[in-house]
């Protein structure tokens, strides 16, 4: 098989696919979204057969398959679970100043949110450390993940 | 009765970092065409089903799975596409087989990762669109995360997993299909620039592109096509949760049970004293360590030391990843699995050159779907 072996003879043909999606929250997500950002409220859903809370809430137990009806408001602090510092955007360019991204285990859950950490120190985060939710100002919530601002370390 | 199964032929094309002379099309023509030579077939007339393991997005296109027949001499037979790892594939493969059905299957993954040009963008578009990709985070902070969780439960520390950056990458030395061959120094990993800490640039393989190859039969049918046909003994494949809140941020639970449901298959209870050679997911350097020990290979916590101690270097009682794995040979996205079942085979036959292993009767392989995904998938060969 003859190949080219010309670089200048290597073509490619360019194109995009630029295409939008809606994401329907579901009734669980409408109801955690709604609480945050009209009452700056975390809630999850209780599946009492495994003594569980999820959060994010969801109708459903990823253990034993039950639907779940109970609702529990839970607190908006939490513990870092694990953490990481990022130093590259999603074009593989260098962040001009790293993230702490964590995911934070909510207080009394078991389930908990990847989120960023903020007024805080790279080298200072732990895990284990506590933090609690900073939110944004009611009138600039939107009602998604983006609501909650970032974490920050618990005030004491 | 249980049909038996067996590699008779495997076929690659490329394994470089770029190919710009080549569509994807032509190179699993080229690796298909190896893999036919070498099983003795037409696929015109002898191969019964053909799988294809591929993902939409990092094609560029939809219905990928409609574009296979043409270049796999599969045009008017039946084909599917399974997502996930390329040894998913082998498993469809390995169950249509013995519906009885069928008594060849050929099974093609391939990469053109050159192509994408910018794959954080296509891996966020993978994570949850409403609790995970609004932060807009590059999704190597997935693996930042978990691999500070596993350092963290395991007891193990960054050094260890730099030591299988530089296993991997001399291993590749010996391999002239690897396109990242190097020698490095431990130091060299824990220096080069952070990406999501604790995680450095030296523990993430980097991509190539190529195709691979294989076609699977029926006992006696394989009998009958080669002299050295290699044996399946076990094959399984698992998964976690998907949600990030749900699953294990430190243990790679999908591979523990796709390597369960695998040595149950095989009859395998102690995979440390049975396995001659194991290639296994590395797609970060982490990954090998907690793959390792998810797979019973050794002790929880224990996996590090192992690989200090040369225990899975080429020389070793075990050697992991002789091809060099992702690090070493470079990462072929859906293709990975099957460049690690690739050097299994030949270790099998005793076609792997200078990276040889003596006395190989048993190797595993174990792939990974990569970041978000927690779809493992685990194959048991012999010779």
């Amino acid at each position: 098989m003859e190949k080219v072996n010309i670089v200048t003879q290597a073509q490619p043909w360019v194109d995009r696919f630029p295409l939008t999606g809606r994401y329907t929250y579901g009734v669980a997500g409408e109801r955690f979204f709604r609480e945050l950002k009209e009452n700056g409220r975390f809630f999850g859903t209780r599946c009492t057969a495994c003594d569980v809370v999820y959060v994010p809430p969801r109708l459903y137990c990823l253990r034993c398959f039950a639907p779940l009806e109970e609702w529990v408001e839970v607190p908006s602090t939490g513990t870092v679970h694990t953490f990481t510092v990022v130093h590259q955007d999603l074009d593989e360019a260098p962040l001009p100043t790293p993230e702490v991204i964590a995911f934070v285990q909510i207080d009394g859950c078991d389930g908990g949110l990847v989120h960023r950490l903020g007024e805080v120190a790279p080298e200072d985060v732990y895990i284990g450390m506590s933090v609690e939710a900073v939110l944004k100002p009611t009138a600039e919530r939107q009602g998604g993940l983006t609501d909650i601002a970032y974490f920050r370390p618990t005030l004491r | 009765m249980k049909r038996e199964v067996a590699i008779v032929g495997i076929g690659y094309a490329g394994f470089r970092p770029l190919t710009p002379d080549l569509s994807y099309k032509e190179l699993v023509f080229e690796a298909a065409t190896r893999a036919y030579a070498e099983a003795g077939i037409n696929p015109r007339t002898d191969v019964d089903s053909f799988i294809s393991v591929a993902e939409d997005l990092h094609e560029g296109t939809s219905i990928t799975d409609e574009y296979v027949p043409d270049q796999l001499g599969a045009v008017q037979k039946p084909v599917q596409t399974v997502a996930g790892d390329g040894i998913h594939g082998l498993a469809m493969a390995y169950m249509q087989i013995c519906t009885g059905q069928f008594d060849i299957v050929v099974v093609e993954s391939h990469a053109k990762a050159s192509n994408i040009l910018h794959l954080g963008h296509v891996t966020a578009m993978a994570m949850d669109p409403v609790y995970t990709r609004p932060l807009g985070v590059h999704p190597l902070a997935l693996a930042g995360m978990e691999m500070r969780r596993y350092l963290d439960e395991s007891g193990l520390t960054h050094e260890h997993c730099a030591q299988v950056v530089v296993k991997n990458r001399a291993h590749a030395l010996s391999n002239p299909l690897a396109s990242y061959p190097a020698v490095l120094e431990v130091e060299d990993v824990l220096n080069a620039p952070p990406v999501a800490e604790p995680l450095t640039q030296l523990e993430v393989s980097q991509h190539v592109d190529g195709a691979i190859v294989v076609v699977m039969a029926a006992g006696d049918v394989a009998r009958a096509l080669t002299d050295m046909p290699i044996w399946v003994l076990g094959i399984g494949f698992a998964n976690d949760a998907f949600a990030l809140d749900s699953r294990s941020w430190a243990q790679a639970e999908y591979a523990r049970l796709a390597g369960q449901m695998a040595y149950r298959m095989a009859g395998i209870r102690n995979p440390r004293a049975t396995i001659d050679v194991a290639e296994i997911d590395d797609t970060f350097a982490y990954k090998e360590l907690q793959h390792m020990e998810a797979l019973g290979l050794c002790a929880p916590g224990e996996a590090g030391y192992l690989v200090a101690e040369g225990y899975t270097s080429l020389e070793g009682e075990l050697p992991v990843n002789p091809s060099g794995g992702s690090l070493g040979v470079g990462h072929l996205l859906d293709a990975s699995g099957l460049a690690r079942v690739l050097e299994i085979v030949w270790q099998l036959r005793g076609d792997a050159g200078q990276r040889q292993i003596p006395d190989v009767e048993v190797g595993l392989a174990f792939g990974w779907r990569g970041l978000p995904t927690t779809s493992g998938a685990a194959i048991i060969l012999a010779n």
